[in-house]
């Protein structure tokens, strides 16, 4: 399981995250919600070890990503998909998606890409598997993204605001293989803005305000008028997503 | 005193040498800026058969290699024009144009960071071309171009190196003839080397002064 | 034309000055790729020695750093011969300036681009081979074609060190027919136009490297 204890971090004297506490256990889909700047992005950025903790402590299956020894490990077990897709440029579709695996899993090149091509076909994108990023639409790059951290077969999935730089349409294919994955027990840490469809697929919602966690419920409980729709800063800023 | 070893006379006469290269880049410098400023206003003014002419000159001074447009000054044109051509006139000449070549590169691409909307509203406002030269284009076109051509003047004083090779007593011949004298090569050259290295870095170090203060004036200061 | 009888001796000339040139670039790349590590490395020492190694190689003379090499490395008992000195000095300037442009393009790398490969657990070294390099070196093809002209332009100053390449053949060729103007003239024309041709290579290299940020046809 994913374990944070007492999470701090700043930004010189900005305070982004402010003593999380989050378990995510194996199975679960976590959706963290919140506006801009609450610090659900740095969050994810904690785990997969790309910002220094400055207090607390975060553990992916009891490896501490603090710990320069245990993040490679950490880093093995979880994989990341990012909200500006971030692939590797100068390389194709399949490429993106077979570097890793062959680099740091040493699976043999043929294995590696049989394995990419059926990924890439499972999301619909089995005839591109040999176009660069430069040649794909937004989503058709997302979902090389995605394809790329499932490669790696992790057991934790980090969604860093996947669909943020998407129009509707583009949002609804990303979205789509999502609710596959989540259809499969494939855990995962959703940091999104999606409300409705967080709803769908999560099994659990925390919501995290001005760097605090505020809730952490089950889906129902936290969309129940007495349950997280009590909570004032909650219920603005649900009404105030829905509107938009 | 042995006749290899090192005499405080070679100071002087580094000292001398250092003095031929800072002159010649000086004089050298100056026309050629003279020159290729003078090349970018007729292409300013889209003088015909020149504007062609000229940028044809500039680019096959920039594209071949100085030693070579040494040569064909110093060997070449006595030659062809039963004339007499000393190297230091040689080498004036050659750099001169060589620099020229470079400046009126420079000079082009800054008036072309010009907005052409900028030079035809001053048209509209019934400017003279030689008016929209001198009050619109000319001081923008200055601070664009002072970066790269403090890049330049550091390369145009390395080159002054090469006119050694037609037998102009520059710092790199005083050290090729302390070189033969001393048979020290290791101190000569790295002695040299430093005299250039420093004079490079004061051109860079009055660029950069300059290009403040270029920028300190054409930035907004507000109302 | 006068010249013609001189034009395989020219020939073997510009066949030196070629061999040299592809030489001194495979010199430079590869000096100028470790030195642009060097440079971005996290290691105040590593970043700080390799800027002084630029800054000394692009402020000091070519002609000097030559005999520097020519006449310095027997002193201390290296006998190479003037090609090798040559082609040697020519990859340690081209590397320093090579150096700066590689540099600036590994600079320009997306740093999003760099955090998915250090969170996939690709290794530092892999990183850079994998990723940084064909990007910097893909996004720099142009300025890296400047350095390298100047390269070629620069060759002609190994005749000073007794080396017989293109402008070395063309002295002797100049005093053996009394005819230095029309054999510099040629000279000069042939550096030119053999520039304007490495600049067209050029230009077809760095659309194919980035031929995937063209439109897609298929």
């Amino acid at each position: 399981m994913i374990r944070a204890r007492g999470v701090q971090k700043s930004f010189g004297s900005a305070v982004v995250l402010d003593g999380i506490d989050l378990d995510v256990n194996v199975g679960e889909v976590v959706s963290i919600l919140g506006s801009s700047g609450s610090g659900k992005s740095t969050l994810i950025r904690c785990m997969n070890g790309l910002e220094r903790l400055d207090g607390g402590l975060i553990t992916i299956d009891d490896f501490d990503v603090s710990n320069p020894k245990d993040l490679a490990e950490a880093r093995k077990r979880s994989a990341t998909v990012f909200q500006l897709f971030n692939l590797y440029p100068h390389m194709t579709a399949v490429e993106n998606v077979t570097l890793a695996p062959i680099q740091v899993l040493r699976i043999p090149r043929a294995q590696a890409e049989s394995e990419a091509r059926a990924l890439l076909d499972s999301v619909g994108l089995g005839a591109r598997a040999d176009a660069y990023p430069a040649q794909l639409s937004g989503g058709q790059r997302q979902r090389v993204g995605i394809c790329r951290a499932l490669a790696m077969k992790p057991r934790y999935l980090l969604l860093d605001e996947i669909t943020s730089a998407l129009d509707p349409e583009m949002t609804a294919e990303v979205l789509n293989i999502l609710a596959q994955l989540a259809r499969t027990g494939t855990t995962m840490v959703f940091v999104t803005h999606e409300i409705e469809f967080a709803r769908t697929i999560s099994s659990r919602i925390v919501f995290l305000d001005k760097g605090r966690l505020v809730v952490d419920l089950p889906t129902d409980r936290f969309f129940a008028g007495d349950g997280g729709m009590a909570n004032a800063r909650i219920a603005q800023f649900l009404s105030k997503m829905r509107k938009e | 005193m042995r006749y290899t070893s090192f005499t405080s006379y070679d100071l002087i006469l580094l000292a001398q040498g250092l003095g031929v290269s800072v002159a010649l880049f000086l004089v050298t410098t100056l026309i050629g800026f003279l020159i290729g400023t003078i090349w970018a206003v007729m292409r300013f003014y889209r003088v015909p058969l020149l504007t062609p002419l000229i940028t044809f000159l500039a680019e096959l001074l920039k594209n071949s290699p100085v030693l070579v447009q040494l040569f064909l000054v110093f060997f070449g044109l006595p030659a062809l024009l039963k004339i007499n051509v000393t190297p230091v006139e040689a080498a004036v000449i050659t750099l001169s144009g060589n620099t020229a070549a470079f400046i009126y590169v420079i000079a082009v691409a800054a008036i072309e960071s010009i907005g052409r909307d900028q030079i035809e509203s001053a048209r509209v406002f019934g400017l003279s071309r030689w008016q929209i030269l001198r009050h619109v284009v000319a001081p923008q076109a200055m601070a664009f171009a002072i970066g790269p051509l403090t890049g330049l003047l550091v390369n145009q004083l390395q080159v002054t190196s090469l006119i050694s090779v037609i037998g102009v007593v520059d710092l790199t011949k005083i050290g090729n003839i302390l070189n033969l004298r001393t048979l020290k090569p290791f101190i000569v050259w790295t002695v040299v080397g430093g005299l250039y290295y420093i004079a490079a870095k004061l051109i860079a170090l009055g660029g950069a002064r300059l290009e403040r203060r270029l920028r300190a004036h054409t930035a907004w200061k507000g109302l | 034309m006068i010249l013609a009888p001189h034009v395989p001796f020219l020939l073997k000339g510009a066949l030196l000055t070629a061999e040299a040139c592809a030489l001194a670039l495979f010199g430079s790349l590869v000096i100028g790729l470790l030195v642009a590590a060097l440079r971005t490395s996290s290691s105040p020492l590593l970043s700080r020695a390799a800027f002084i190694y630029v800054d000394l190689f692009r402020n000091i003379p070519f002609i000097v750093q030559l005999f520097f090499f020519f006449y310095g490395l027997p002193e201390i008992g290296i006998y190479i011969d003037a090609f090798t000195t040559g082609v040697l000095a020519l990859s340690i300037a081209g590397g320093a300036f090579s150096s700066d442009v590689i540099r600036s393009g590994i600079l320009a790398i997306d740093t999003g681009i760099l955090e998915a490969a250090e969170v996939s657990g690709l290794s530092k070294p892999t990183i850079f081979r994998k990723i940084v390099m064909p990007i910097a070196l893909r996004t720099s093809i142009r300025p890296l074609g400047s350095v390298f002209i100047n390269l070629v332009l620069t060759s002609s100053i190994l005749s000073t060190i007794t080396l017989n390449e293109l402008t070395g053949s063309a002295k002797i060729v100049a005093s053996d027919t009394f005819r230095p103007f029309e054999v510099y003239a040629v000279l000069l024309i042939v550096y030119a136009s053999l520039t304007y041709l490495i600049s067209l290579a050029i230009g077809a290299l760095h659309r194919r490297l980035n031929r995937d940020r063209m439109p897609d046809v298929a």
